[in-house]
This record gives C-alpha cells, structure tokens and sequence, in this order.
C-alpha cells in the first residue's frame, strides 16, 4: 500500500531554523562581512499555478516582500492525478542599495496536486505568524474555481484579479461572498483603477468642479478585448457611488485585445467635454475643454498593484460600496 | 450656501493632489529652486499630483526669457532628481507652464509685471486666482518682496482664489528681528495664510516621530520624568562651512541649526498628545512645548551651553581648514560652528529631565538623532556593574530614534550572555526604515510643497512657535554676544569641545557616540 504523501508544519518550521542558522553561517566568511536582517510584517500566502509563469511569479514575489516584509507561503497547485504534498524553505534575499546588510525573507513553498488541496488548510494554519496580519494571493482565476474556502479563511484580506474574468456575475457575488467578518477581499482588477479615478477626480479639483460634477449625467467607456472588463463596471460604479445617483453609462468596444482593459472614459453632460484616453500603453491625455494634458500611466507589474493592496489591509469604504453596486449594472449589458 | 465640492475621492487610495494653482518663486536663480524645489516639481509631476494647468512663475534681477529660464530648470531637474527618471513628455508639460519675469525687489513695477503675468495664466491655465508666493531671496529682501506684494495687492485675488506665502528660514536674526520680520508680513498676509518652513519637519522620519508616539499605545505611558531620565539630541555635519563662511560667520549653529531645526525637533519629541491629528491641535501643542522651555539667566548660561569652533584638524590623512582659514572668514571670527544646550522644560511632564541639544561642523560624522535614556533599574538584581546599574559599559534602557542617515529606531535593553553565570549584555531591537518600507521616501521640500500648496500647515511653524523659539535662545545669544571665547576650541574629526562633556559630567551624565 502506497503511503499518502504529507507535510509537518513543524518540521518545516525546523527547516526554516535551519535555513537562518546557514544563512547566519555564511556571514562567517569574510568575504560576507555583514550581518542578515530577517524581515517579517506579515504572512503573505500566494496560490500559484504550479506550472504557469513560475520565474515572473518568482519575481514578482520577491519585487513585493521589499516592501511587505513577510513570511511567504506558496501554495504550487499542480494538475495532476497523481496525489502531490511537498514542502521546502528557502529565503528571499537582497541587499538594499549603498548598503551592506542582506535582507531576507523568509520563504515556504507547498506543492500540492489538486486532488490534495483540501490537505493545506491545516499545514498553513500551522506555519502563519503570529499576531501578524495574513493575506491570501489567488493569482488565477481557476484557482478560485477550486474549493480553497480553507486557505481564504485563514487570511484578514483575500486578493483576487478580475481582470480576465468574462462571467461577471459569478465573480462579484464570489467577492460579495467572501467579505465576511473581518476578511476584506481586493481585486487588481480594481487597483488598475486607482490612476484612472485620481485622473477624473483631478479634473473636478478647481473651485467650480463641485458644481461641474453635478451636470455629469452618463459616461462612455471605451473598452478593448472580447467582453466588457469588470473595470468598466466598478468605473461606472464608483461614479454612481461618487454622484449619489444613477447615471446613463455605455460601453463601446474599440478593438480586438487578448486581455479585456479600458481604454479611455467620456464624462458625458453639459460640463463640457472630460475625457481621459491612454494612447499606447503608457501615455495618457487628459482632455478638459479646450487643454490637453499629458501624463503617464506606467505599466504596472503584479508586484505594485498587490503592494498597494496590501498597503489597505483594513476597511476600504469606497470599494466595499463599489462591489454593492455592481450586481445592479451587470443586466442588461448595453454593448454598442 | 457653499459651494460642492470634489465628490470623487478616495483619500485611502488617493495621493493628496495639488488644485489648480501658481507658484511665483522670487529667487529663482538660485541654489535652493535649482537643488530643491524644481526637482520637487518635477517629481511631483512624474507621479501625476500637479494639476494640469499648474504655473510656475520665477523671479530674480537676472535678464532671462521665459525660453532661457526653462532651459536652466530642465538642467538643474536633470541634475538633481533623484531616484526618478527624466520623462521628455512629463517635462515638456511641466515646462509650459514655466514663466520668467525679471525684476528688481525694491522696483514696484515688478510687481505689477508680475500681477499681470498672474491675470494671463489665470486666463489661460483656469488656475482660478490661486497663489502660493514663495521667498527663496537673501532673508535681507524679505521685507522688500512683502511690501512688494501688498503694493501690488498681490495678496488678496479678485476672483476669489487663495493667497499664500512661503518664507524659507532663518526666520529673524533674534527675537527682536522675527517679531519684526513677523509684524512686516502679517500687515500684508493673515497668519493661516503664512507658511514658515523648516526642512526638518517635513522629513519622513521626524513625522514618524509623532506615528512612534501616538499611533502605539505602549510608549506614551513611559514618555515622562518617571521614566526617562534625559534626552538627547545630536546632529552632526561631518562638512566644514563649505564655501559658505561668509554667511555663516553671521549665523552660527546656535542660530542655524538648534534656534529652528533642533528645538522642532525637540518639541515633536516632548509635545502633549494633539487631539486629532489637525494642523492646529498639533501647532498647539508643540507651540506650547516652546513656551514652556526654560529661559536662562546669564549664570545659567555659561552652566547649561557650550559654544564651539572648529580648528584645523586632519581625517583621513588628509587636512582640513579650520574655520578662520575659510575663506570669507574673519581671523578673529567668534562664530559658533559647535553649539550645546542643556535645556529644561518647566512642565509637570518633564521637570527635572535635561534636554542635551548638540549641533556643530567638521564633526565625526554626520548624524541627527535622538536619544531617550530611562532610568536605569531601581534595585541591581544581578550585582553591581552587572548592566542594570548603568555600569559604562551597559547603562540603562536607551531608545534611539535615527533621523538620519540609517533612519530608524532601536530599543537597547540587557540580555543574559549566554552559558552558565548570570552575565547581562546590552542588545539592540533594531527597525530600519528603509529594509521595513521598500517604497522611495519622499523628499521634505516635495512633502512641504505639497502641504502648503493644498493648504495643510501641520507641518509649518506658526508665528508663535518661531517667537518662542527665538525666546528660549535669546539670553544664550545675549550672554555670547558679550563674551570673548578662546576659539577655535575643538579639532576637526572630533565630537566637539571638552567644555561641551564637562557640561554633562556635571549631571553625571555623557553624550553617546552616535
């Protein structure tokens, strides 16, 4: 009889001893005259597919801990028939720069094949810091297909990214589902918005553009890809939650794009003509009357739009309101 | 009724943003624009906070074109930025807006050219009247460019803009000449309306001073005389005058560094909770800090200050001048490039407990810091010499708070060696800030710009604050000014005068190595 695979959360705790210990060790050499600074503000648990993108996973993880100092769980879900259960510890090392002191996070991987995930709920429940805020990464939407209802509860703030999310209605109410209690749940889908919001609230920053947001009675999103984005949704959300009340909203799809994303936004009403477009990936005109202005929307990597996620770990009234309203735009889609 | 305003925030995601205004920079020729507050701009427009019909105008006596003056700012943003890549777009779009007029101060027609430069932009960039004037000139000039302005009526906007004033320090040679500089203005400019900055305050680790205190709950109950024995306040300059000695001759650390800069400093550490974080409850509450520092008699003086100067002194197998070498600098010179301070502050939390403030040039190194030393322990448990007796090598609980560089915080308390025996050894908990946030920090003139042109002053010194600053170092300029000191009296690379040890030793007390 073949043993079913498992994992001992104290003895990867032991290896994570272990691990310092050697790190600590290899600062004998006096060639590493400095010392390791063992950074932890959090536990962060990453869901990943185990065999999807693993270096820019990898990269984008370690681009984040510099910020988010924390212990790292990276739960690989393998499609296989095969049960899989593996841990290892391994660390996130860098050296600030002009310094001379390595900073290390420290790092613990799980594999599991899906057949097992209902295995890791208690593993990780074992290996999160104490007293420290958990956060929970489901980098894919498939991965939150799969019943990881263990793993989200074990986190304060559950991360997801609706940003190729064509079944919409599924989606919101997963979010709706999942704020319960204390838990929060981000979507990147949202903080690719957060450049796209401060751009149109910059355009009412005058003294008069309190009395200009009043005229504004509907918005044209302009969208690219094969379904309306949930980012133009929470767009027309978030102005009805700004405005108080309904406004007239279209969608009108510009061209063909293997990723759904807004593209430019049209306040519409007789405060003139407001209209934010990025022209190429990066470059973005701000039109307002008769100026035009231009700024810049960097690309932005995984890494920075979980850092500001994770920067907003506590309740975030204006998304919460956002999410409420969704539900009420999905039907019908007034596509053009 | 008022009006309504901007619906669309998001303050926990939003960065605050700049409304639509100008800033007219009068000494925009000079070091402080091209270092500081060009480069501030321009990062301020990288991450998209200005509005898009912000202007700036730049004034000087130097003959320059609108073109020729853009051209200067883009070198000095390409040279001193930092951390932040120069975007051709970003810039051109900053540059538009950029405005030369020349002018001489005292010259009234100035300051009409400059009226109607600011009707033109309003026109045309919609920056609905506002103005944030900022005095970047010789402090000299200062009444000059005020008068200027109420002349002008500069200072109130016709179609109901904002109005506000920047004056960068010092602020008044003495107590006598900031009340003057301060009467000057405010015929011109209400109180709310003016911005006294000091760098300092806008640093993200002095700010983080008052998040330490009131955002935790567990240091505020041991931040008083029961607990805390002394404190103090270091910052050192590893540089000379560094081609500055003429204007430093003048000045002084008394006057350069602890009048404004340390004695903010001191009053973050010390200050009453606000209630709220508003910038008048916070203003309050420093300001009332500085009132309550002791005022020296002249006995007092030569016990609780120690004035210093460098000599000449080699690091590093290399020379240094000492400071009458400078050029610009008189033989004779009594300046003060080293000042320290035993000051105490006459309030139920603090009485008794001295405030060691030091500054000076040509140091060990460069450092600000502060310093908190607890009480040791009552009793030695573990025998004498054995730490918690303040043995020289343990002493007791110290809490650091790093300004700069290392910004950061560490807690010393003792530890049991470890192996047979009860040997304790100090250790340190150390917080980085920059290995705990890995986000760029921003600069203290891109903070204070921020701050004043959205109307925050939490940052800024009030009229108050400075007159109380100026008071509490007043009888020390006093006793100095009369006083023939045998200088220079320290040697360059070192931490300061003996004078300055002996002052402490008197309490049984020493500074720290830093």
């Amino acid at each position: 009889m073949i043993e079913a695979p498992s994992i001992s959360p104290s003895k990867l705790l032991k290896d994570l001893d272990a691990l310092w210990l050697h790190l600590g060790e290899n600062q004998e050499d006096p060639n590493h005259a400095s010392a390791v600074l063992r950074a932890c503000a959090m536990t962060l648990i990453a869901v990943v597919e185990g065999d999807v993108g693993q270096e820019e996973i990898g990269e984008t993880l370690a681009l984040l801990v510099r910020e988010h100092p924390s212990r790292l769980i990276v739960v690989k879900v393998f499609d296989r028939a095969e049960p899989r259960l593996e841990g290892e510890v391994t660390a996130q090392c860098w050296m600030p720069f002009g310094k001379r002191q390595q900073i290390c996070c420290e790092q613990i991987v799980l594999s599991v094949s899906r057949g097992s995930l209902v295995e890791i709920p208690p593993v990780i429940r074992g290996l999160i810091v104490p007293d420290l805020p958990v956060a929970c990464w489901v980098r894919s939407h498939a991965l939150v297909q799969e019943d990881l209802t263990g793993v989200f509860d074990l986190s304060n703030k559950l991360i997801v990214d609706s940003g190729g999310v064509a079944e919409l209605d599924h989606q919101i109410q997963f979010i709706r589902n999942n704020e319960t209690g204390p838990r929060r749940v981000g979507d990147l889908a949202w903080t690719r918005l957060t450049r796209w919001r401060q751009a149109i609230a910059q355009l009412f920053d005058d003294a008069g553009g309190g009395e200009r947001a009043q005229l504004v009675t509907g918005v044209r999103i302009d969208f690219q890809g094969g379904f309306v984005p949930m980012s133009a949704y929470y767009l027309v959300a978030w102005l009805r939650q700004c405005l108080e009340r309904p406004i007239a909203f279209e969608f009108v799809k510009v061209a063909e794009a293997d990723r759904a994303r807004v593209q430019s936004v049209a306040l519409l009403g007789s405060g003139g003509d407001l209209s934010i477009s990025v022209s190429t990936d990066r470059d973005v005109e701000l039109h307002t009357g008769l100026r035009c202005a231009h700024t810049i929307f960097p690309r932005l990597r995984e890494d920075e739009l979980l850092r500001e996620e994770l920067s907003v770990l506590g309740p975030d009234p204006v998304y919460e309101a956002v999410v409420a309203i969704v539900p009420g735009l999905l039907q019908p889609e007034p596509v053009i | 009724m008022t009006a309504p305003s901007n619906p669309f925030q998001d303050p926990l995601r939003f960065e605050r943003r700049v409304p639509p205004c100008v800033l007219v920079i009068f000494g925009a020729n000079g070091d402080l624009t091209k270092r500081k507050l060009l480069p501030a701009l321009y990062r301020l427009a990288y991450e998209h906070r200005l509005p898009p019909g912000f202007a700036v105008v730049g004034n000087s006596r130097t003959e320059m074109t609108h073109e020729t003056f853009r051209e200067k700012m883009r070198e000095s943003v390409e040279q001193f930025i930092e951390e932040t890549p120069f975007e051709e777009k970003i810039w051109n779009d900053l540059a538009t807006g950029l405005y030369y007029e020349t002018g001489d101060l005292k010259d009234p027609a100035c300051y009409r050219r400059i009226a109607s430069r600011l009707e033109e932009i309003e026109r045309e960039r919609q920056t609905g009247g506002n103005v944030l004037f900022y005095l970047s000139t010789q402090p000299s000039h200062y009444q000059a460019v005020i008068e200027g302005l109420g002349g002008a009526r500069l200072q109130e906007s016709a179609s109901g803009g904002w109005r506000r004033i920047v004056v960068e320090k010092p602020f008044g040679h003495d107590a006598v000449s900031a009340k003057d500089l301060d009467n000057c203005i405010q015929r011109i400019f209400p109180e709310e309306s003016i911005y006294r900055i000091d760098h300092y305050l806008g640093k993200e680790t002095v700010q983080n001073i008052l998040a330490f205190r009131f955002g935790n709950g567990i240091f505020e109950p041991l931040w008083n005389r029961n607990y805390i024995s002394s404190v103090q306040i270091t910052a050192a300059e590893a540089i000379g005058v560094e081609g500055r000695g003429a204007y430093y001759q003048e000045a002084g650390a008394l006057r350069d560094m602890i009048q404004n800069h340390l004695l903010q400093i001191m009053a973050t550490v010390a200050m009453e909770p606000p209630g709220t974080f508003a910038p008048q409850f916070v203003r309050d509450e420093r300001a009332k800090l500085l009132r309550a520092i002791r005022h020296f008699s002249p006995d007092e003086v030569k016990l609780n200050t120690v004035a210093g100067q460098y000599g000449p002194g080699r690091v590093g197998g290399k020379a240094l001048l000492g400071f009458r070498e400078e050029p610009g600098v008189a033989p004779d010179a009594q300046t003060d490039t080293y000042a320290a301070v035993t000051f105490e502050v006459d309030n139920w939390r603090w009485a008794g407990v001295p405030f060691y403030i030091r500054s000076g040039k040509r140091l060990a190194k460069r450092v600000t810091d502060i310093a908190i030393r607890f009480h040791s322990a009552p009793h030695a448990v573990f025998g004498e010499g054995n730490g918690a007796d303040g043995g020289a090598w343990a002493g007791p609980n110290l809490l650091v708070l790093r300004v700069q560089p290392e910004e950061g915080i560490s807690l010393r308390f003792l530890s049991k060696l470890p192996g047979s025996g009860m040997k304790l050894r100090p250790v340190e908990m150390d917080f980085k800030y920059g290995s705990s946030f890995g986000i760029r920090s921003p600069l203290a003139y891109e903070t204070l710009l921020v701050d004043a042109l959205v109307g925050d002053a939490t940052l800024y010194t009030r009229r108050d604050m400075v007159e109380a600053s100026w008071e509490a170092v007043q009888p020390i300029l006093d006793v100095w000014g009369n006083s023939r000191f045998d200088l220079p009296n320290y040697e360059s690379g070192s931490w300061g005068p003996q004078a300055s040890d002996e002052m402490l030793a008197r309490r049984g007390h020493s500074w720290r190595i830093p």
